[in-house]
């Protein structure tokens, strides 16, 4: 129905008047006077009063309102056309390598936040060292150049470019030697940019110097065999090991590599199949590798040759000379001869190695292992290393000729002689005689520092490249991000200079390893990115026969000891986290304990405690140290149980004065070195006296035996064979336990760990590994002294003593030992155990810390008071708390508190702040992330396919980790051992973490 | 109540001739009412600077965080909770007077009652701000309150006894400060009752409308009675529950099974030396001689050596049961305590707790003002000594020894300890300046039947036996308050 209701709006329109009609035509009903407004008039009429309060008001209400407005204001840039492979909150991985090791770089929204084994490579399995994991750090210096400089002052790629070229054409024209001087090089692009450079300019000799080398093997197997190599030692098919001051698990050629081969050799699948390797260790200082070992006997380095003609007389029968100085040793000197009775029981088995840069030493050593049958089986000399080709006699000579104003030219390449040569002021006096001083180092470190050329080289993380650690293994160096400041890598410069027709590096890589490598292999440069090494193949291990005369050899060994026996013998070695003094600068590494002492940011003087005794030192004294060239520097001391009597331990690598921010950390010892038969020699004497100060060294551990507690269990390979519970005390009887608590139900996952004690060597990268993962902060030294350092992970180490064949574990006995040279350590890593009776979560009053339903011991960050007293009941001590912002003070303005850093920090880990307790989340991001991934694709969780930082990065694979709750599952397995305790098990707290025993093959004398 | 005479032979609680209950007024007033002496004025000018030194540290510690105190990865607790504890200990002594000595009619605590209780409330108060400053994150202190919040249904612990000493802590203080207060009515309505202009305003305003009528008298009885009734398990529950913190521990050395009573005892030890530490110097300076006697500081004087001796015998209970246990941890705990690096704390501890109180068995020393304060303070180091000893030799060497570490303090912490003894004695002195120092009322109260001159009346109008007179004024030899002279003539 329509409707015909017609409304009006009023009389007007009923009636329709013409008035109403004429108006009606319009919009509105009267005329606006806008006009009369916007005119001149109306703009200069006076506002009402009324309007303009209102105007007032209202603005100033606006004004407040939006002033108001407290929000910070936030750029985000949204990606407008999103880069390729880069999605918000989820990590790419590239290949690249690192010191040969093929690495995964694990980056987030395209920053490099973690460094990760390549499992698939070679050699890769798990596990990477310290220094590798620490790495990453490097790339967020802030000490590092951040740019090119001339003669002190900042300048442009193109400015050095033009002068550097125009210096080395004016020096090719006059005749004037040119010199590159590097660290060894593997890389084989390199080594062909720098082959192209000298066919450029042909006066040009590339010299390579390691500030520790391996000259004396290298010119010994040049003497022995005619091949100048670091062979392939193969620890894994040594039964017995005799090792004279090898430190092969740790800084001795390629530690990592080692200790995955020596390892295999003792862990539980080797005990299960009831083999385990022999090792032997003569040496001075308490190395990593003499904690692992079974027999362990202290010689001095006047010892050392004398030991090696020893059991050179007694391996092979021979009459060299020398032996005879042995023999105030009595232990050692039975021990030559049970380990010679040993080594020949295990012909093409044994494996002898010396950590001795004396060509002569080398040498006999030699001539030891060919006599055993060790070339072919243990040693590859067909397969070599290629890390050290550093060449010391090359080295002096070079200096020689800069003293002599011969050199026109010297580039640095990845060396730092100013530092690390054994007589810095020589070779600095020679140095200021070269016009054209060229460093590529990414600081201006203390060689960099007399360079007029600074052309800085960019990270490994920034740059392009490739390695040969081994022969016929080629690992492919890819950059993960743009080069942070303007810096170009040392390769890319010298290709600039020497005018080659290949001016980008990328291209020269690609199209190297298209021309030589990839064709023998198969593969495609795609293939290789993905892949990130190729491998060519082992060539066949000849065997090889020692002939020679030692009669001169062992002479010089005996004049050699001969002089190092008048006066306290010096031992100068590397430790696992400073190694030669490059790494300086990384605050990770500083802070990471030396596997032995446990100290931290510093080094010092290693003496045995009875050696002390009889100086009158006592611990932390500040002693004189004067070299025999009349160097000298101060150094605490510290009382090494097992250091040879008569000796004094000292590190190199510290006492960097240029390093950066951080580096400048204890005391240059290489200059205590000295040249001598061709190479450098790191054993030496000194005069040592006391200069009255003393001076705390920063100790993550303090107290080191573990008084005869049940904590540590360890037993014997002949107690193993006859009971694999030996030790465990437990015999394989389940203990009945009485709970107060209703149990956690575990309903799907029980995230538990496995540690084999008879693994683990103690080398700690899983620490850093843990702390780069984690978010950990670095405190520094006064507070570590303060005892708050905040590893998650830390490894505990024991001393033990034998006395006549009683162990002596407790503080009271051992100090009334007379005789403290029988020595054994264990390493214990100690994490949070995630007990399912876990003494921390009762007490906590805000309930901050939690069990889950998958068996992990959570930390709501969040909810945490602080008020610690979960950390006082936690029976492991094992928690860490926030004394200081640590991101935000000033105080640790030095370690990661600054704002370039702290891009290292990984987005999955919450940075706790100041006032909150933290401890090992069991990386629970990662088993977030693990279970996500495995959600999203609709299966089950794979056994193993969720890693811990610290599994991840153990080298001795003594860390498992999964599920319990699948009883197939590795740990699972693990944890079935036998040899399987748990700590601190009698008070009940029922740890998720699962020990295996320590078994030493102990021979009964 | 108080109508009839107490036996000759009792000691007089109230010394002095012409004490009437107009003098005791005016004799308790006199720090209230007066300008305040030199004396009062450079201990209250110690207390401030000490109080201000407190007010710094613990702003810089806030400020900086818990890095300025000397705890580390092992030690968790050092100053701070020795300090909480020394100090709940030492407020113990005003319930135990108010509350169980009122129950047990013990009328000589009228005269020390309502300096104890203040005491208490303001050592409660110096604990409190231990909790608070102890945390890392000390602005979040009140979650640890079961409070109604918008994360669901996020509650605290309870097992956690962090939680029961919340509850025992809080519960402690209000009932304290209600009782205190209770007690407080009568005599600030004396105050009022002489007070003109503003004071008497204030005065009138804090006496609650006090009448002194019969009614307000009954009530001001059961009120007495009830609160003492409902403090009296407080005083047993509050150290019980702070020993909790360690007897529910795992760490050796603390999960033992005495530490309950072991802690009430030694509360109430610290408590009272606490109390004669004050006011001896108090009756002193403010001329409370006769109502303060020789026989309150000896009864005091029998408390401590009670309770120290209860303290020493928990001691050795401890190292024989750590001993018979056969718990290694449990052995070494002690071992160490006794010849560890802080042996000195263990033999601190025992010299002042156990073997400096026995000297009271000598009635000269008991009865010597010297020999009482000294000792007073003695004890009290000997208690501080005591929850170190507890808290930090057992901390710091516990189950694994790669974790052992020293203790040392910073100067924070000893600032912060110092200035918290500052904070309680500039409280307690403004105490004094305000509010009577002793219970006015409740001394009236025993004016007429326990007063040395009530019982010289009686002596005198010899209403007592003849033997019981002579022994009366024999057992008064030892009272610097009263004169042997005024006995000669009777």
């Amino acid at each position: 129905m329509k409707s015909n209701k017609k409304y009006w709006k009023g009389l007007e329109e009923l009636k329709s008047s013409p008035e109403f009609v004429e108006k009606n035509k319009n919009e509105f009903a009267e005329q606006i006077p806008l006009e009369d407004v916007l005119s001149e008039g109306g703009l200069n009429t006076v506002a009402p009063r009324r309007d303009f309060l209102k105007a007032l008001g209202f603005g100033l209400g606006a004004v407040s309102l939006a002033a108001c407005q407290t929000a910070p204001i936030h750029k985000s840039i949204p990606y407008l056309v999103k880069p390729e492979d880069v999605t918000p909150g989820v990590a790419n991985y590239y290949v690249s390598s690192y010191n040969g090791q093929s690495i995964l770089v694990k980056t987030r929204e395209g920053r490099p936040i973690k460094i990760e084994p390549n499992e698939k490579s070679l050699f890769g399995n798990t596990g990477t060292d310290a220094a590798t994991q620490a790495a990453i750090l490097d790339l967020y210096d802030v000490s590092k150049l951040k740019g090119p400089k001339l003669d002190g002052a900042d300048t442009s790629w193109d400015k050095i470019d033009s002068f550097v070229k125009g210096e080395l054409n004016k020096l090719q024209a006059s005749g004037k030697k040119i010199r590159i001087v590097s660290s060894s090089i593997s890389s084989p692009s390199a080594k062909s940019v720098i082959a192209e450079f000298i066919t450029q300019y042909p006066n040009t000799v590339h010299v390579q110097v390691d500030a520790v080398s391996y000259s004396g093997i290298l010119q010994a197997n040049a003497n022995s065999f005619g091949k100048a190599v670091i062979p392939s030692y193969r620890f894994d098919r040594a039964d017995v090991i005799v090792s004279i001051s090898a430190d092969f698990l740790g800084t001795w050629i390629s530690g990592e590599e080692f200790t995955k081969q020596y390892v295999g050799n003792r862990n539980s699948a080797s005990l299960k199949k009831g083999k385990m390797s022999r090792h032997i260790q003569f040496e001075t200082g308490m190395s990593l590798t003499g904690t692992n070992a079974d027999s362990r006997i202290p010689v001095k380095p006047s010892e050392e040759g004398p030991a090696i003609i020893a059991l050179y007389n007694e391996v092979t029968g021979g009459q060299l000379p020398g032996a005879q100085a042995l023999a105030s040793n009595t232990a050692a000197n039975t021990a030559i001869k049970l380990a010679a009775k040993e080594l020949l029981q295990a012909r093409g088995r044994a494996l002898v190695v010396s950590g001795s840069n004396d060509v002569s030493i080398q040498t006999v050593v030699n001539a030891i292992n060919s006599a055993l049958g060790s070339y072919g089986t243990t040693i590859d000399l067909d397969n070599q290393i290629n890390n050290y080709a550093g060449n010391d006699a090359a080295f002096s000579s070079f200096v020689k000729e800069m003293n002599n104003g011969e050199v026109g030219a010297v580039f640095f390449m990845g060396s730092n002689p100013a530092y690390d040569y054994s007589d810095p002021k020589l070779f600095t006096d020679a140095l200021a005689k070269v016009p054209l001083r060229v460093s590529f180092s990414d600081r201006e470190d203390e060689t960099a520092s007399l360079c007029t050329v600074l052309a800085p080289t960019s990270c490994f993380l920034e740059s392009w490249g490739d390695e040969s650690a081994v022969e016929g293994y080629f690992t492919i160096v890819q950059p993960t991000i743009n080069p942070v400041f303007n810096t170009r890598q040392a390769e890319q410069s010298l290709l600039a200079w020497s005018e080659n027709p290949q001016k980008n590096y990328y291209q020269y890589v690609k199209s190297y390893w298209e021309k030589n490598i990839l064709p023998g292999a198969g593969k495609s440069w795609k293939d290789l990115l993905q892949a990130g090494f190729v491998y060519t193949g082992a060539k066949p291990a000849g065997s090889y026969a020692f002939a020679g005369d030692l009669t001169g050899v062992a002479q010089t060994i005996v004049s050699q000891s001969k002089a190092l026996a008048k006066d306290i013998e010096v031992h100068l070695y590397q430790n696992g986290a400073m190694k030669d003094g490059r790494y300086a600068n990384n605050a990770f590494l500083q802070e990471l304990p030396d596997a032995v002492s446990k100290v931290t940011w510093d080094n010092y003087a290693a003496v045995a405690p009875k050696f002390a005794e009889e100086q009158g030192w006592s611990e932390f004294d500040l002693v004189e140290i004067k070299g025999e060239n009349g160097y000298t520097i101060v150094l605490p001391l510290l009382l090494q149980p097992g250091q040879a009597r008569g000796t004094v331990s000292i590190a190199v690598g510290y006492g960097r004065t240029k390093a950066g921010q951080i580096g400048k950390v204890g005391e240059n010892a290489y200059p205590l070195a000295k040249v001598a038969n061709g190479s450098v020699q790191f054993h030496t004497t000194a005069a040592i006296s006391k200069t009255g100060g003393k001076y705390e060294l920063a100790q993550t551990q303090t107290h080191h035996s573990y008084e005869g507690r049940n904590i540590v269990r360890e037993t014997t390979f002949a107690d193993y064979k006859k009971d694999p519970h030996a030790g465990t005390t437990a015999h394989g009887a389940a203990h009945h336990n009485y709970d107060l608590w209703p149990e956690h139900k575990k309903i799907g996952h029980n995230w538990v760990m496995a540690i084999d004690l008879n693994a683990c060597t103690g080398c700690g990268s899983c620490i850093v590994a843990c702390n780069v993962e984690n978010n950990i902060p670095v405190v520094g030294r006064d507070e570590v002294r303060n005892r708050r350092d905040m590893h998650w992970i830390r490894i505990d180490r024991y001393y033990s003593f034998n006395d006549g064949g009683k162990s002596v574990t407790k503080e009271d006995e051992i100090s009334e030992l007379e005789n403290m040279d029988n020595i054994s350590v264990v390493h214990q890593p100690m994490l949070c155990q995630h007990c399912d009776h876990a003494p921390c979560e009762t007490v906590c009053p805000v309930i901050a810390t939690m069990h889950s339903s998958d068996g992990l011991n959570h930390m709501a960050y969040n909810r945490c008071v602080g008020t610690r007293y979960c950390a006082n009941n936690c029976p492991y001590k094992v928690r860490r708390f926030n004394w200081f912002n640590y991101w935000n003070d000033s105080r640790f303005d030095n370690y990661l508190n600054n704002e370039f850093t702290q891009l290292l920090l990984n987005p999955d880990v919450t940075t706790r702040s100041r006032g909150v307790m933290e401890k090992c989340s069991m990386c629970i991001q990662r088993i977030q992330g693990g279970r996500l991934a495995a959600k999203l694709e609709k299966r089950a969780l794979v056994d193993g396919e969720i890693q811990m930082a610290c599994q991840q990065a153990c080298s001795a694979n003594a860390i498992i980790f999964g599920d319990m709750n699948d009883p197939e599952s590795a740990v699972s397995k693990a944890l079935r051992n036998e040899r399987t305790y748990y700590v601190l098990e009698e008070i009940n707290t029922m740890p998720g973490i699962g020990y295996q025993t320590k078994v030493r093959n102990i021979v009964e004398a | 109540m108080s109508a009839h005479n107490e036996s000759i032979l009792r000691e007089p609680l109230i010394t002095g001739k012409n004490i009437t209950y107009s003098k005791i007024t005016e004799d308790v007033l006199v720090p209230v009412e007066n300008k305040p002496n030199k004396a009062w004025w450079i201990g209250f000018g110690i207390a401030v600077i000490l109080a201000l030194t407190w007010v710094v540290t613990i702003s810089y510690t806030f400020w900086v965080g818990l890095g300025t105190w000397g705890l580390n990865k092992t030690v968790g607790w050092a100053w701070d909770i020795t300090g909480f504890v020394w100090w709940v200990g030492i407020g113990h002594a005003g319930t135990l007077i108010s509350a169980v000595l009122l129950l047990f009619r013990q009328n000589w605590r009228n005269s020390i009652n309502r300096s104890a209780e203040a005491m208490t409330i303001f050592a409660v108060i110096c604990a409190a701000t231990y909790i608070i400053a102890h945390m890392g994150r000390p602005w979040l202190a009140y979650w640890v309150f079961p409070l109604p919040n918008q994360f669901g249904s996020l509650w605290v612990n309870f097992n956690s006894p962090l939680i029961w000493d919340v509850f025992a802590i809080s519960t402690y203080f209000s009932v304290s400060l209600v009782f205190w207060y209770t007690g407080l009515l009568p005599d600030i309505a004396t105050i009022r009752d002489r007070a003109t202009g503003l004071r008497r305003r204030i005065y009138s305003i804090l006496s609650f409308g006090w009448a002194g009528s019969v009614k307000n008298w009954q009530r001001f009885e059961s009120v007495s009675l009830i609160l003492a009734g409902i403090s009296t398990p407080l005083v047993l529950s509050v150290h019980t529950i702070v020993s909790f913190d360690f007897a529910t521990s795992l760490e050796p050395g603390w999960h033992t099974t005495i530490f309950p009573p072991y802690f009430v005892a030694g509360a109430i030890f610290s408590g009272f030396a606490m109390v004669q530490t004050l006011l001896l110097i108090a009756r002193k300076v403010m001329k409370w001689e006769n109502y303060i006697t020789m026989f309150h500081i000896e009864s005091m004087n029998v408390i401590i050596i009670v309770t120290g001796s209860i303290v020493g015998v928990a001691y050795l209970t401890e190292l024989f049961i750590a001993w018979y246990s056969g718990v290694e941890y449990e052995q070494y705990a002690f071992l160490n305590r006794i010849s560890g690096p802080y042996w000195w704390a263990y033999w601190c501890m025992m010299t002042c707790n156990v073997i400096s109180p026995q000297l009271f068995w000598f009635k000269k020393i008991r009865t010597s003002i010297w020999a009482s304060w000294v000792l007073s303070i003695v004890v009290n180091i000997g208690m501080w000594f005591e929850r170190f000893v507890i808290i930090v030799t057992s901390l710091h060497r516990d189950y694994l020894p790669s974790s052992w570490a020293m203790f040392y303090p910073t100067t924070i912490d000893i600032l912060l300890f110092v200035g918290s003894i500052g904070v309680f004695f500039t409280l307690f002195l403004l105490f004094l300046r305000v509010l009577p120092g002793i219970a006015m009322a409740e001394v009236k109260l025993i004016l007429k039947s326990s007063s040395d001159q009530v019982k010289q009346k009686l002596i005198r109008e010899g209403k007592v036996e003849k033997s019981h007179g002579e022994y009366y004024q024999e057992s008064l030899e030892k009272y610097d308050s009263v004169s042997k002279s005024d006995y000669a003539k009777s």
